[in-house]
């Protein structure tokens, strides 16, 4: 066997896909020559050190959250395009309110159904790659002073990594014809975000829980602030944050007190 | 879309996204790419999936990287293409990492930092079949699978590679 020959085969016999009777040959001369031998010693050390030395690089959690929103709103394009939507459904039921004379209720049904598509959007399209935050921080002190200047109020901003929920960022939207703050939390893979901006009527709401292509979207009002949180998240765990969300808020209150 | 398919579809695909952002990082060389090839990826494995029939778990990870490859390849087309800069150039990249700095011989002594170094040196034909055998555990026909070469190539390719990433790793011949 010549050299030539033995380097043309060396990998594929130490990847184990060489044929057994030319494997068998192989090693015979392996064993016969010094040079090869020396060879395929290191070719070997090569291949342990690849493996040992070369960083794998797992998906970082917000991929993994990107990529299951896309796919689940991708799936809710097709069933749509399929059949006549829900949401068809529920436009036709609020005009016919509007024609027997209800107006004042379906028009307040009609603004809070724009209002949940629009923090519904936002937040789909926050988990597309490289839109999730505009400050990338867990610290509420960097996020919250990011806001100055962008916003004509200074959002609450809390950090509940303590509690399992990190922030992850902060970022501008725009919803209800205003620009408000969104602030994104993350619970394992699951993004959650938070839209928050003053209440217009300055009266309280308890949460409202409603769901849409597999997100879950809640609703309430503090005399400070209007707030919606979006995630796909489990119901319960989200009650938990949203739980977080307002003892903070009654927190920071009672300190003024 | 039923929402079984869904459930099919992710239960192929989330267990081997780390494989998928792996092979992408090393494929694109930063993690911000990276991230916007697994995601683009995974979307159009979503478009293709009625026509994936694998069974199994290999089946599917090679399936996944086989469309993770080609999309980072036509990310990387179309950057040079907005860019005009030369990604990989093999005159330049063929010399050893010693001739051309001198002080990365004190580096190299880092075994690691030397092997990083070279493997982001290797034109991405090369990089991409010591991931997939070295880190993935890949066979040569599942290789020429998910990069779409005859088997030959894929053993070619690698012997290539590995004699390029020794050579790297010693800066003097005389004692290798």
């Amino acid at each position: 066997m010549t050299h030539p020959a033995v380097e043309a085969q060396l990998d594929a016999y130490l990847d184990g896909e060489l044929a057994a009777p030319d494997a068998a040959e192989l090693e015979q001369h392996l064993r016969a020559c010094p040079e090869c031998s020396r060879l395929e010693r290191r070719r070997r050390a090569l291949s342990t050190a690849l493996r040992d030395e070369l960083p794998r690089f797992p998906a970082p959690d917000t991929l993994r959250a990107g990529v299951r929103a896309g796919a689940r709103a991708e799936a809710g394009r097709r069933a749509r395009r399929r059949a006549p939507s829900w949401g068809t459904l529920a436009v036709a039921a609020s005009l016919a309110l509007v024609a027997f004379g209800s107006r004042q209720l379906a028009l307040r049904g009609a603004a809070g159904e724009a209002i949940t598509n629009q923090v519904l959007a936002s937040h789909v399209r926050s988990l597309m790659p490289g839109h999730l935050t505009d400050v990338l921080s867990s610290d509420q002190h960097t996020v919250k002073p990011w806001f100055n200047g962008k916003l004509d109020f200074s959002p609450p901003v809390y950090d509940f990594a303590g509690a399992g929920f990190p922030l992850v960022g902060g970022r501008l939207e725009y919803v209800d014809g205003r620009p408000v703050a969104a602030l994104a939390y993350s619970r394992r893979q699951h993004v959650i975000s938070v839209f928050v901006w003053p209440a217009a009527q300055g009266r309280t709401a308890g949460p409202r829980a409603t769901t849409r292509q597999g997100y879950h979207l809640l609703h309430w009002a503090t005399p400070a602030y209007a707030y919606w949180v979006a995630s796909d998240l489990g119901l319960a765990e989200l009650g938990d944050f949203v739980a977080l969300l307002q003892r903070g808020d009654s927190a920071a209150a009672a300190a003024f007190r | 879309m039923e929402s079984s398919e869904l459930e099919r579809f992710e239960a192929v695909v989330l267990p081997h996204l780390d494989a998928a952002y792996t092979l992408a990082r090393y494929l694109t060389r930063n993690d911000h790419d990276a991230q916007d090839v697994v995601q683009d990826a995974s979307l159009r494995a979503l478009r293709y999936f009625h026509g994936f029939r694998g069974a199994g778990s290999a089946e599917g990870r090679a399936w996944l990287l086989a469309i993770v490859r080609n999309t980072a390849y036509t990310w990387q087309r179309r950057r040079r293409a907005d860019t005009l800069t030369t990604e990989f150039d093999e005159e330049r990249h063929s010399e050893s990492v010693a001739d051309r700095h001198p002080e990365a011989t004190v580096e190299a002594r880092s075994q690691r930092a030397a092997l990083r170094r070279a493997i982001d040196e290797l034109g991405p034909e090369f990089r991409e079949v010591i991931v997939l055998r070295e880190l993935e555990g890949l066979s040569y026909k599942e290789i020429s699978d998910v990069a779409g070469v005859p088997v030959g190539t894929v053993m070619s390719r690698l012997a290539r590679a590995r004699r390029r990433l020794e050579e790297a790793l010693c800066a003097d011949p005389e004692d290798c």
